[in-house]
């Protein structure tokens, strides 16, 4: 079942363009055409507007919380070229940090695994793809890639932090040695795997299946398994999984979840990685399960919210 | 940002929207001449690979052309997949119009040219396809001609109406975006006249009688059925005007900026508010039409740009063919030119240095180079957000099961203009319904200490053999004279035992008479009369003399004392000198064992020790191990020699004889032998033992082992046999809940993320040791904590199982405790995970 639970009216003045909760799932941030973002507090079905922050001079298309334990922080990222990091302090949000450095739309934001430090990965329509690391003391580091994707990079997602090798076989004291890698999508209908070796960014992998835009991937959380698992979709309509068994994580492999009549602006895993919501032009979200035998079933059409959730029955074909 | 460059000098097209990849036409120009004069007509296609970083475009086909072209368009039009790449349609000099097959120039096929006709009069500059019929063709000439051909039937054009008068050249034909049947033409005059081909005739002329517009292109709207742009190539009027069909008196706006004569536009299809015009003032706008606002300006590019296209499948290239003979593709979204300039530059200079058309042994003058742009031009990119970035929709997971929905609602009646939804809908998504159910029954089930019916229930629901047993286990361990009661389960129940010997003996034999050969298990089970567990006494070597005692005593009449030299005589010798020893040594070696283990008892308890050991060192029958070992109340020995195949027997006898202290061992060792030397069903019974132990780690663990726990009911049926393994030796014992082990704290984990997952918070944090030194419990349990909102009321709430980081400059000097409003914690513990990481706190 998908049951709406609370209905929030942002009261924003345009298109809303993104809408994410926090770690806890106890506030809502949202953002929009009209420049502003919004964050509500949403616990127990209520609604409260806690912050409607100004700073952005053009359409903010994404925001993204940082991990509780750098404080309350959001990042938010707009058609100004900007990229803003907020911060609550004393009960107030106020801008700690901003990013002037893309030439163009900064279309996507997204938090390192919080294991890592406060990085923020930020791809845009330069190209570019930059990483915003905090070092203390109110600075930050900034490392560029640029030419990630020719003619925009549309979106950014870390892969979950996995150490090689065993938690336990770390020697204690130390800083586990974190392999750091994140994918992103873009105008050239690719998906690009970067990893960081040596404090510099390189393409580890370019993953081919899209024919054209790639707006969305989203890397699924950890299930303590070896297979790494994206999601993608396009403006071309399909969607696609990738898996990669390999601990060198060489060897990608797509399976296509379904081809849509509409482009698909965004996937979206649950915590547990099990489910994947995607969400189309067609203004449908659909929620996709992998059934036993290795088939993407959609178990859910929801419409303003609601659904039924069907059950994955044997022989099931991903028939939508 | 320039992406891509070719040189030529020729009209360019780019294909259909559906096509992938994205391939470019160009056709030797028929207006033009490059430095080498040729007159030669070549139709190229290159594949535009935005994948690949470099300026270049990678030829795909070239197809030698009898005519060089005024216009080339590019249709889907195509017979079946193998003809799928569409039509390129070419206007020539002379009234030729040429068809060619796409998929037959990349391919280099025989017949790339499909079709031929020289029907116009004059140069064939105006080309459109039908958008909604990819077979329509339109195209337009000189003296007013317009033919309008059918592709499936490319031999005789029709007209849309009477020829206007007075004749005059055609510089555009275009289809209506909204309404098929709907085509209009543009004339140098400035006049455009509007057909309708159900009518076969002209519906509407516009023309703003200021006789100074020139027309040089025209699109209709690509939404708006009724409008329709056309630009002036007049140096006195470099404008674009606005038409609306329903007031056709006079335009509705006019875009002013260009300072010469307008040469092209193209009205985006993916974002109606973005025309991109070319002119003679050698620059390249982006108009934002509605609001008549320049969005967007190339930096002035040398020469004139005779030709912009925006590119119809990837919405924010364009492409300009220009008189310099390049043809550049550029984004609208901004970026640095500097270094593809350079290269470019550097090509032209190249170029010409190694050209001298004139054989004079001089190169020509370098006219037409760029200047070399040393510093970084950045292009702005457009200043109107462009619709296809403009995501409209979107949706995303948060914590709990929760689902973030938003987007546009789809009014039915106008479609086109769709509301903006203000609001962002939060649901609760909930898959595993089955799996929910189970999981409240056990809850209630812990929560009321009603165990036992819980257990009843799940013996009777069971629909596998070993899942049944697990239960009665389960259930049995709960309740009162469990060993007794575990025996049964196992199949040694003592009163139908008892009726067995009885029956075997025959009726009226006393109980005690009957043999140590006898069934082994009723000698198991007989002791245990009486006493429950405390099964000690009677295994012991005093209970057995009284026994033997009791033999000797019915038997031996009167007393004779041999004194031969025989076996018999020796003994009774040893005897009467009190060596018993040796007495028993003599029995022994004449198998006389009775007779050694009489005269051990009476040499004392280290003499029957040793004489029992003997006796079962050479005495080897089916049970005599079985014996061995309880005489010596060896249980060890049992659990470790005995054959896996009878664990059931072996844990019987664990349940008979052994003492409370180490029963538990007892029984997690012989699990663990199944464990590790039994195969298949036999391993998996182990679990049988743990139960009987109370091991719960161990129980998960073997459970683990040998069942699949990744889904969320295989994760149920493991999770309800341990709590309820957990809770009951908690009630027995009156002990707190034991600690996890790491199995176990593994699946206790899985099993309250899933719950928290499918929103059931609560009862996830039920599950999660308060005092837990596992990072992920405590992660977990701070998460829930908090998702949780409110309704936790005033409880504290666990520690923040992170090592907190300020971020901001340090003249703040407030700690993060107290700036935030976040689910707060005192205690700040220090992370395993994290431990190089230093709080940055001032």
């Amino acid at each position: 079942m998908v049951s709406v639970i609370n209905t929030v009216d942002t009261s924003h003045e345009d298109m809303i363009h993104d809408a994410q909760m926090d770690y806890y799932g106890t506030r809502l941030a949202t953002c929009s055409s009209d420049r502003s973002v919004k964050i509500f507090d949403v616990r127990n079905g209520g609604q409260i507007l806690i912050a409607d922050l100004r700073g952005h001079e053009g359409p903010v298309w994404q925001v993204a919380w940082a991990h509780p334990m750098y404080g309350n922080i959001l990042a938010s990222c707009s058609y100004d070229r900007k990229i803003i990091v907020w911060k609550e302090e004393n009960g107030t949000w106020e801008k700690t940090y901003e990013y002037t450095g893309h030439d163009s739309s900064v279309n996507s934001v997204c938090w390192a695994p919080h294991d890592y430090g406060l990085i923020l990965a930020c791809g845009s329509s330069d190209g570019a793809i930059s990483l915003l690391s905090y070092t203390g003391d109110g600075q930050w580091e900034i490392k560029k890639i640029s030419n990630a994707h020719t003619i925009g990079c549309n979106a950014v997602s870390w892969a979950p932090a996995v150490v090689p090798g065993s938690l336990i076989d770390q020697p204690s004291g130390q800083k586990p040695n974190y392999i750091k890698r994140f994918a992103s999508g873009g105008c050239d209908n690719l998906i690009k795997i970067w990893k960081e070796e040596d404090g510099q960014w390189k393409e580890e992998q370019k993953l081919e299946a899209h024919s054209d835009w790639v707006r969305d991937v989203a890397w699924a959380p950890s299930i303590g398994l070896p297979t790494s698992t994206i999601a993608s979709c396009s403006q071309d309509g399909r969607v696609f999984i990738w898996t990669c068994d390999d601990a060198s994580g060489n060897s990608w492999s797509p399976k296509l979840l379904h081809k849509f009549n509409d482009v698909v602006w965004h996937v979206s895993w649950s915590i547990t990685a099990n489910i994947l919501a995607v969400s189309g032009g067609d203004n449908k979200v659909t929620l996709w399960k992998e059934s036993v035998d290795g088939l993407w079933v959609c178990i859910s059409d929801v419409n303003k919210g609601q659904g039924a959730v069907s059950a994955i029955t044997e022989g099931q074909q991903n028939e939508q | 940002m320039k992406l891509k460059e070719i040189e030529r000098t020729a009209v360019q097209v780019w294909s259909p929207a559906s096509n992938h990849p994205i391939y470019l036409a160009t056709g030797t120009s028929a207006q033009q001449l490059d430095a080498s004069f040729s007159t030669n007509a070549t139709l190229e296609i290159f594949e535009i690979d935005f994948r690949d970083p470099s300026l270049d475009m990678k030829c795909r086909g070239i197809l030698p052309a009898s005519n060089r072209f005024h216009k080339l368009i590019w249709g889907s039009f195509g017979n079946g997949p193998s003809d799928s790449s569409g039509v390129i349609a070419g206007g020539g000099d002379n009234g030729v119009l040429t068809l060619f097959s796409a998929t037959q120039v990349l391919t280099s096929g025989t017949e790339p040219v499909i079709g031929r006709r020289e029907m116009h009069t004059g140069p064939v500059r105006a080309l459109d396809f039908n958008s909604f019929q990819c077979n329509l063709l339109a195209s337009g000439a000189n003296s007013s001609e317009i033919y309008i051909w059918d592709l499936n039937n490319f031999s005789v054009p029709m007209t849309p109406g009477a020829k206007s008068q007075p004749q005059e050249d055609i510089s555009a034909v275009s289809w209506n975006r909204q309404v098929q049947h709907i085509l209009s033409s543009a004339h140098p005059s400035g006049k455009a006249i509007v057909w309708d081909l159900r009518k076969n005739e002209p519906i509407i002329k516009i023309s703003d009688h200021s006789n100074r517009m020139h027309c040089s292109g025209m699109a209709w709207h690509p939404e708006v059925a009724t409008q329709l742009v056309l630009s002036s190539e007049d140096d006195r009027m470099p404008v674009i005007q606005i038409w609306d069909l329903r007031f056709a008196t006079s335009p509705l706006s006019q875009l002013e900026g260009h300072t010469r004569g307008v040469l092209s536009i193209s009205w985006c299809q993916a974002d109606p508010e973005l025309l991109l015009s070319s002119a003679k003032d050698n620059r390249i706008l982006c108009w934002n039409p509605c609001i008549g606002e320049v969005i967007y300006e190339l930096p002035t590019q040398s020469q004139w740009c005779f030709d912009v296209q925006w590119c119809p499948r990837n919405p924010s290239v364009f492409s300009a063919a220009s008189f310099d003979g390049w043809i550049n593709v550029y984004s609208v979204m901004g970026g640095s030119l500097a270094a593809q300039q350079k290269t470019q530059a550097d090509k032209i200079s190249s170029s010409f240095n190694n050209l001298d058309p004139f054989g004079m042994g001089q190169t020509l003058p370098p006219l037409q180079v760029p200047e070399q742009v040393a510093q970084t031009t950045l292009v702005p990119p457009l200043k109107k957000p462009p619709k296809w970035l403009r995501r409209p929709v979107g949706v995303s997971f948060a914590f709990g099961g929760k689902l973030i929905t938003f987007g546009l609602t789809k009014a039915p009646a106008q479609q086109m203009q769709q509301i903006p939804l203000r609001q962002v809908f939060i649901s609760q998504v909930v898959t595993e319904t089955e799996f929910l159910a189970r999981s409240r029954e056990l809850q209630t089930a812990l929560q009321s200490g009603n165990l036992l019916d819980y257990c009843q229930s799940k013996i009777q629901a069971a629909q596998l053999q070993f899942e049944e047993n697990l239960w009665n286990f389960l259930k049995v361990n709960m309740e009162s004279e469990s060993r007794t009661k575990l025996l049964k389960l196992l199949g040694y129940s003592k009163e139908e035992l008892q009726k067995k010997i009885t029956s075997c003996l025959g009726n009226g034999i006393p109980e005690k008479q009957h043999f140590p050969e006898a069934d082994g298990l009723a000698r198991a089970a007989q002791p245990a009369q009486g006493s429950k567990c405390s099964v000690t006494e009677v295994g012991t070597a005093s209970s057995s003399s009284g026994f033997f005692d009791s033999l000797v005593s019915q038997d031996m009449s009167t007393l004779e004392i041999l004194v031969t030299t025989d076996t018999d005589g020796l003994i009774s010798q040893a005897l009467l000198v009190g060596n018993f020893a040796g007495a028993v040594e003599l029995c022994m070696r004449a198998d006389r064992f009775a007779d050694a283990i009489i005269l051990a008892i009476a040499g004392g308890e280290t003499l029957l020790r040793e004489t029992q050991m003997q006796y079962f060192a050479k005495r080897k029958t089916k049970i005599s191990q079985l014996l061995s070992s309880i005489v010596q109340q060896n249980w060890r020995d049992v659990i470790c020699t005995c054959d896996l195949q009878s664990w059931k027997e072996a844990l019987a006898i664990l349940l008979t004889y052994s003492r409370q202290e180490e029963y538990a061992q007892l029984c997690d060792m012989l699990g663990a032998r199944l464990e590790s030397e039994g195969e298949g069903v036999l391993s998996s019974e182990a679990c049988l033992c743990y139960i009987s132990s109370g091991n719960v780690e161990r129980l998960a663990k073997c459970w683990v082992k040998n069942h699949e726990t990744s889904s969320p009911l295989a994760l149920q049926d493991l999770v309800e046999k341990v709590m309820v393994l957990s809770r009951s030796i908690e009630m027995l014992r009156g002990s707190t809940r034991p600690t996890l082990g790491p199995v176990l704290t593994e699946q206790v984990t899985q099993y309250a993320s899933l719950l928290a997952s499918q929103g059931c918070l609560a009862a996830a944090m039920s599950y999660l040791p308060h005092s837990s030194d596992e990072l992920l419990i405590q992660q977990l349990r701070d998460r829930v904590f908090h998702a949780q909102g409110e309704s936790m009321g005033n409880q504290q709430p666990p520690p923040f199982p992170y090592a907190r980081v300020h971020v901001g400059p340090v003249s703040h000097p407030l700690p993060a405790a107290k700036s935030s409003s976040a689910p707060e914690a005192s205690a700040r513990r220090q992370s395993p995970r994290h431990p190089a990481k230093v709080s940055l706190k001032a």
